[in-house]
Order: structure tokens, then C-alpha cells, then sequence
């Protein structure tokens, strides 16, 4: 166990790239910065929704980071409560994302209020019926959980740089062990006792609560059919997966290559990589069924919504980014031995996901909104404004930032490799 | 009599003197339209002059039936006393009988007693009948589509009434055309908030800003909605409008400055960033109006007569008799929300 000072280091490798990286996230948050402000001075009238489509860009993305969050979390899973060791490596990785992701996700529903001034009123006035009413709760729970998780997973580390690594470093991780410091093998069984319960608590949570009620809450509208199915949540749960299995793939690679300076574990990769074809077939399976529920249905709300994805003004976005990068083009990349093996083209692919995953959620949102619910009103039309798409960007540029943080100054990758 | 700058089709107002003249033309001589009948002339005479004098506050209504309530008994007889007087007997429950009072949809009772009754809703509109919970209604409306013209009168009322912004329109009617020309058919169905019994708005709603009063009525509270549009999501009418803060003023001069005392708050000039700005509107049965003991403005309005307003659980009332016919029917109604807007088909 090599505990040289290098090793409690885990920033960038190469600072000309750190400069270069803040540098853009700088740029992206002035631009969303500027946009927000817009935002806050000009209403909702800065954006191009109307009351026929009353949900646009903001709720897509909402609904995208909530899902990477919970696969993300479901990933780490695999690691700490069903115990392939191999995932062990990217097991905080993936925790420190789900938390960023679900700030980014409250981020987005948060600037998409008409009052943002009143967002506290969920927490004062509750509604049993609505699916709403209870995410908010659910979400807040959720973010416990991961901080709980990531605390246990990371406590054992936190400690030893406390006391063998220097300045801030030392200082925030110091802070982060609550004043439990003890480098004892005891301390240690008990924080691996303690990740697994919460775990536990953590997986009904987040997949029923989280990320399934975040597709009840779009299933119960009778007054859209293309939502009101069983099965809708259930996709919504597998597409979460998805993407947070990507998202902890090109994680791993990136932050394997750029900050720890070490080889990419093969093994690992190619677990992932499998994992992330078996959640693309069975995305690709469940949403064929669904789509075919719907069409045979002849229910003329629902063919005419179909026929929109299929073929509407915005199809591109469903044959380029949903079904291009976010599943042939990734399953083509996964579907040799030798290819999964690669860490660039596994990154590649997973990046392919994550964007192809933010079409998907585009789709679940918008179409529904376009015909109207009553023959006579006005059919709708719908693209994100320059407001919309610029304060969007500054917001992932927000989460970008504090995972970056969270990266340079948290030992997110286990300091014995991840073997034990 | 007109001078050139006179408004084409509009007429002349004709001077005061004029107009004096065409009413005394117009005007009876009372001496002749009393000698017509039996009784005396000189008494109906005087009495007529000074029941001028106590319109003009000369004389007390007291002072007067001082002067003329036996003289009148003499001359009439039985008559007279079988004939309730409201201005002197006030023990006197009822001035018409009771058939002929429903044949005219009259309320019954004393002058004053039926005046305190019309001041009560009004003055408590604020306080009790706010929630609706002094309200033994159910605010009902039916439409018949046979009469509707599609003159689109209703959203211009509502518009007016309830003062809202570009974007918003609590009513509308849907107009479609069937058929191919010649054959030819339209349809018109206005649009109103159904006011469902079952609302699937206020099922979604996460801070319960939206709720049903116990008179029917689906009520938005604005300084408790956040602004989530999950409502309008639900609402399968499509009755909900986001207000984006849009206003009328490069139409309209001081087009904000008055709004609509909606659901009984009257809430001053409409600003940015205050609240209906940012939440969600819908039409709630013009409640202010309802409150007053007026009909919504569009019922009000309608040229054909085709909206009617009324009490659903009465079961006498004009509405749940029309309610009832087997021309009856709710819009979507296998969603089960059973809303409380009927159409006559």
C-alpha cells in the first residue's frame, strides 16, 4: 500500500489542462449567469413556452440529471451493497455524481417555477394526491442518503489525508470526517456496515421514489395518454440506468486518465461497457413496446403524438440523439471484446449516452404538448429560447464545477486502488 | 338642428325645452284617466300630488299616511284593508301572493326585509362566502350548443371583467367546421373551466394552492401557487392559463391599472412580478360576480341566451332541470371528472 505524498494529490496531472478546463467553465457560467439574470428580470417571459406547452427544456433536463442521479446511484450499488468488488473503484465516483446531478436537477426545477420566490412552499403546504407533492420530500430524502453513502465510503480516506496529506486538502477532509479520524480496521468494518444499510435505504429509494415517481408524476395525467401507462416509469427507471452507467464510464475514464495518471483497469471498463449494452437493449425493448401499446391503442392522441417523434419537425432529435447516440451508435461501439477494452472508445460511447439520454427526455416532455387536449384549441409549438438553452448550460456548468471541486480536493478514488 | 360635424348615423340630442314637451305629449292628464273610474277623482288627485311631495322629501311617507290612510279606507272599504299596505302595515309579511310570485321568479317578503336580504351576500363577499362555506350552492352552467352562435361575446365579457393579460383567456370557444362545401356544418363549444366535481387539477397540485370550494367552485390560490404548471398538465380541458406577466399596454392606456377582485381578493394594480404574474388563472365562474347575486359575465352577455347559471343541487332550479334533459351532456366525460359545465347538445 504505497501512501507516497503523490497519492493524496488528486487534482489534474497536467496543469496547462486545468487552467484550460476552468477557464471554459468560466466562460459557460458568465453566459449562464447572463442568461439567468435575464431570466429573473424578464419572467417567464423569457422563454418560448406557452400555456399549450406549459413544460419545455428546463423540465427535460430536471428529469435528465434526476435520472442520471439515480443510475449513477444505482451503479455504485453494484458496488457497496451487491458486492462486485471490481466496482469498488468507481463506487464514490459515481455517489459524488448522483449528488451533483440531483442539485443540478433541483437547479433546473427550481428556475422553472413562475414564483422561484415561493420554492419553500412545498415544504409548508403538501398535497397527499400529488406525485409532485411527494418527489419534493422524496428528493430531499435522496440527497441524504447519497451524502450518508458517500460519508461512509469515503470516511476511512478522508482520515488518513487529514493526517498525512497537507493544506486545504487536509483541512476540508479533516472537516469531512465529522471527528471520526480513527484509521483502525474496526472504524473501517463499520463504515462498510453503515454504506451498506444506507444503500439499502438508498436503492427502493431511489428507484420507486426518486426516479419512479419522477415517472408517476408524468404517468398519472390522464389528460396526456401518451404518458398515462404503467410502463412509463419503468422506462423512466431503465433510462436512468443508462445514463448513469455511461455517465460513471466516461467518468471513470477521464478522471482515471487526467487526474490519477494511472491505466485504466480493462476489467473494469469492460463490466461497464456490458452492463451499459444489456441497458440499452432492454431501453430499446421496453420503449418499442410502449410505442407500440400506443399506436395499436388507434387512441388519436396517442398515434397523433407518435406520429409526431416519429416524424414530426423535431424527429431528428428522436432518430439522431435518441435512437443514433443514444443506442446504435453506443451498442456498435460495446459489441467487440477488443473495443469495450478501450478507454477512449468507451468513453466515447459513454459520452454518446449521456447526450443521446438528454434527447430521450426531450422526447418524454415536449410531444405530448404539442397536439392540444381539446380538438379546437390551438396546437402548440415548442423550442427552447436563447434564455432557456443558455441558462441550461450555465447550469450543468455549475454541476461540471462542483464535481470538479469535489474531484480535486475529495480522494473520490480509493487510495489502495480499490482492491481490498 | 344638426350641425355639419355631426357623426354620420348618430342622431342629434334635441335641447331641453324639447324634450320636456314630447314627455307632457306623452303624458296622461290624470284628472281624465280617474274619471274613468268610480272613485273619487279629487282623492286620487291629492294623494298622487303629495306622493310627489314625499318623493321630493317635502313630506314624510309618516306625515302622508297620517293624512291619507282613513280618508282612503272610507273610500275604498274592504277592499282597502284586504290589500296589504308595505309602506304602513311593516307586520305584513308579503305584498303578492305566493303562486304569483314564483311565476315571476320574485322573492317574497316585505320591501325591507327582502332589501336587508339583497344587502347581506353583498356585504359579506369578503368574509364567510370567500371560501364558499355560507354557500349552500353548486355553481352550475349549462351551455346549448343549439342556441350558441359562436359570436365569441363570452371571451370578449370574460376578457373584460376579469382584466386578463395577452395569453390568458379564461373562456373560449372552440369553433370547427365539418363536412365539405356545400355541405357544410360548424360547431361552436365555449370553453369555460368546468369546475370539476372531481378535479384532476387540484389532485396534482403540490402545495394544494388550488382547491374546491363547497359551492362547486375550483379556486387558485395566487399567494400560495408556486408556479409548477402541473395543473395544466392535468387539466384535460386545457381550461388553465399560465400568466407570463404579459400586459396590454402598447393597446390600451393604464391597461394594468384595474384588475378583477378574483375569487373575492382584490389584489390593486397589476405589476411585474406580482402575483397573478407567475401563476397559474383559470375562470372561476366570475366568483366576485357570483358573490354580488350577478351572473358571470359571459352568461350576462351571451347574444342567444345559451349560457345559463344556477344552483346544480337544487333540484327546481333552471340549470338542474336542464342538467337533467337527455340533450345533456359534459365534455370527455370518461375521464371522470364530471364537470359541473353542461352542454345541450
Amino acid at each position: 500500500m504505497a501512501t507516497d505524498s503523490k497519492q493524496f494529490d488528486f487534482g489534474f496531472r497536467n496543469g496547462r489542462l486545468r487552467v484550460a478546463w476552468y477557464a471554459l467553465l468560466a466562460v459557460l457560467l458568465l453566459v449562464g449567469g447572463y442568461a439567468m439574470w435575464l431570466r429573473l428580470q424578464g419572467g417567464m417571459r423569457s422563454t418560448n413556452l406557452t400555456s399549450i406547452t406549459p413544460w419545455g427544456a428546463w423540465v427535460a433536463f430536471y428529469i435528465y440529471f434526476v435520472g442520471l442521479s439515480a443510475g449513477a446511484f444505482l451503479v455504485s450499488t453494484l458496488a457497496n451493497v451487491f458486492g462486485i468488488e471490481r466496482l469498488h473503484r468507481v463506487d464514490r465516483d459515481a455517489l459524488f455524481a448522483a449528488i451533483v446531478s440531483m442539485v443540478v436537477a433541483l437547479l433546473f426545477v427550481w428556475t422553472d417555477l413562475g414564483r422561484m420566490d415561493r420554492m419553500w412552499h412545498p415544504f409548508a403546504w403538501r398535497q397527499v394526491t400529488s406525485a409532485l407533492s411527494w418527489e419534493v420530500h422524496a428528493y430531499v430524502a435522496y440527497i441524504f442518503v447519497l451524502m450518508t453513502e458517500l460519508y461512509f465510503s469515503m470516511r476511512y480516506d478522508l482520515a488518513r489525508v487529514a493526517e498525512r496529506g497537507t493544506g486545504l486538502r487536509a483541512r476540508l477532509a479533516g472537516l469531512l470526517t465529522l471527528g471520526r479520524r480513527q484509521l483502525t480496521d474496526e472504524s473501517r468494518e463499520a463504515d462498510r456496515t453503515w454504506l451498506k444499510r444506507a444503500g439499502i435505504v438508498g436503492i427502493p429509494l431511489a428507484i420507486f421514489m426518486v426516479h419512479g415517481g419522477t415517472g408517476v408524476l408524468f404517468a398519472v395525467s390522464k389528460a396526456r395518454p401518451y404518458w398515462n401507462s404503467g410502463l412509463f416509469p419503468v422506462i423512466f427507471i431503465i433510462s436512468a440506468v443508462l445514463s448513469g452507467t455511461a455517465l460513471v464510464m466516461l467518468l471513470y475514464v477521464l478522471r482515471t486518465r487526467l487526474f490519477d495518471g494511472e491505466r485504466v483497469d480493462r476489467d473494469i471498463l469492460d463490466r461497464l461497457a456490458t452492463l451499459l449494452a444489456a441497458f440499452v437493449v432492454v431501453d430499446v425493448a421496453l420503449t418499442a413496446i410502449e410505442a407500440l401499446i400506443a399506436i395499436v391503442s388507434l387512441h388519436p392522441h396517442e398515434v397523433e403524438t407518435w406520429r409526431l417523434i416519429l416524424f414530426g419537425e423535431m424527429s431528428w432529435s428522436f432518430w439522431w440523439f435518441m435512437v443514433g447516440m443514444g443506442w446504435v451508435f453506443p451498442l456498435v461501439l460495446v459489441s467487440k471484446r477488443e473495443w469495450r477494452r478501450t478507454p477512449w472508445l468507451m468513453a466515447v460511447a459513454g459520452l454518446s449516452v449521456v447526450i443521446g439520454i438528454i434527447a430521450v427526455r426531450f422526447n418524454i416532455v415536449v410531444p405530448p404538448q404539442i397536439r392540444p387536449v381539446m380538438e379546437g384549441l390551438p396546437h402548440g409549438s415548442y423550442f427552447p429560447s436563447a434564455v432557456e438553452w443558455a441558462t441550461s448550460v450555465g447550469m450543468m456548468a455549475v454541476g461540471l464545477l462542483l464535481y470538479t471541486i469535489g474531484a480535486e480536493l475529495l480522494p473520490l478514488t480509493p487510495l489502495d486502488g480499490g482492491d481490498h | 338642428m344638426s350641425s355639419n360635424d355631426a357623426m354620420p348615423g348618430v342622431p342629434d340630442t334635441p335641447d331641453r325645452a324639447q324634450l320636456d314637451a314630447m314627455v307632457d305629449a306623452e303624458q296622461a292628464d290624470p284628472r281624465a284617466e280617474l274619471e274613468d273610474v268610480d272613485f273619487s277623482t279629487e282623492l286620487g288627485v291629492a294623494m298622487a300630488e303629495d306622493a310627489k311631495a314625499v318623493s321630493r322629501g317635502e313630506i314624510t311617507s309618516e306625515e302622508y299616511w297620517q293624512r291619507y290612510d282613513d280618508l282612503a279606507a272610507e273610500e275604498f272599504g274592504e277592499v282597502y284593508h284586504e290589500t296589504p299596505n308595505p309602506a304602513v302595515d311593516h307586520d305584513t309579511a308579503q305584498t303578492i301572493e305566493d303562486d304569483v310570485a314564483e311565476s315571476l321568479s320574485c322573492t317574497v317578503g316585505s320591501m325591507a326585509s327582502i332589501a336587508e336580504s339583497l344587502e347581506e351576500p353583498a356585504g359579506d363577499s369578503e368574509g364567510a362566502s370567500e371560501d364558499g362555506e355560507d354557500d349552500d350552492h353548486r355553481w352550475g352552467m349549462v351551455i346549448d350548443l343549439q342556441k350558441c352562435v359562436g359570436c365569441d361575446s363570452c371571451s370578449v365579457a370574460c376578457k373584460a371583467e376579469n382584466r386578463t393579460p395577452p395569453g390568458v383567456s379564461y373562456n373560449v370557444v372552440m369553433e370547427e367546421e365539418h363536412g365539405e362545401f356545400p355541405n357544410v356544418q360548424r360547431t361552436n363549444v365555449p370553453r369555460p373551466c368546468m369546475q370539476c366535481e372531481n378535479p384532476p387539477c387540484v389532485q396534482v397540485c403540490p402545495v394544494s394552492a388550488t382547491y374546491k370550494m363547497d359551492n362547486g367552485v375550483v379556486n387558485v390560490d395566487y399567494d400560495r401557487c408556486i408556479g409548477c404548471r402541473y395543473c395544466m398538465i392535468a387539466c384535460p380541458y386545457g381550461a388553465r392559463y399560465f400568466d407570463f406577466g404579459e400586459n396590454y399596454d402598447d393597446e390600451v392606456e393604464g391597461a394594468g391599472e384595474i384588475t378583477s377582485p378574483e375569487y373575492g381578493v382584490d389584489r390593486g394594480e397589476r405589476e411585474p412580478k406580482k402575483s397573478p404574474v407567475g401563476n397559474v388563472r383559470k375562470c372561476h365562474f366570475c366568483h366576485h360576480r357570483l358573490n354580488r347575486g350577478e351572473e358571470p359575465a359571459c352568461v350576462e352577455t351571451c347574444v342567444g341566451d345559451a349560457r345559463n347559471m344556477g344552483d346544480l343541487d337544487d333540484p327546481d332550479s333552471e340549470v338542474a332541470e336542464m342538467a337533467a334533459s337527455t340533450r345533456a351532456m359534459q365534455l370527455k366525460e370518461g375521464e371522470g371528472t364530471d364537470p359541473n359545465v353542461y352542454y345541450l347538445e
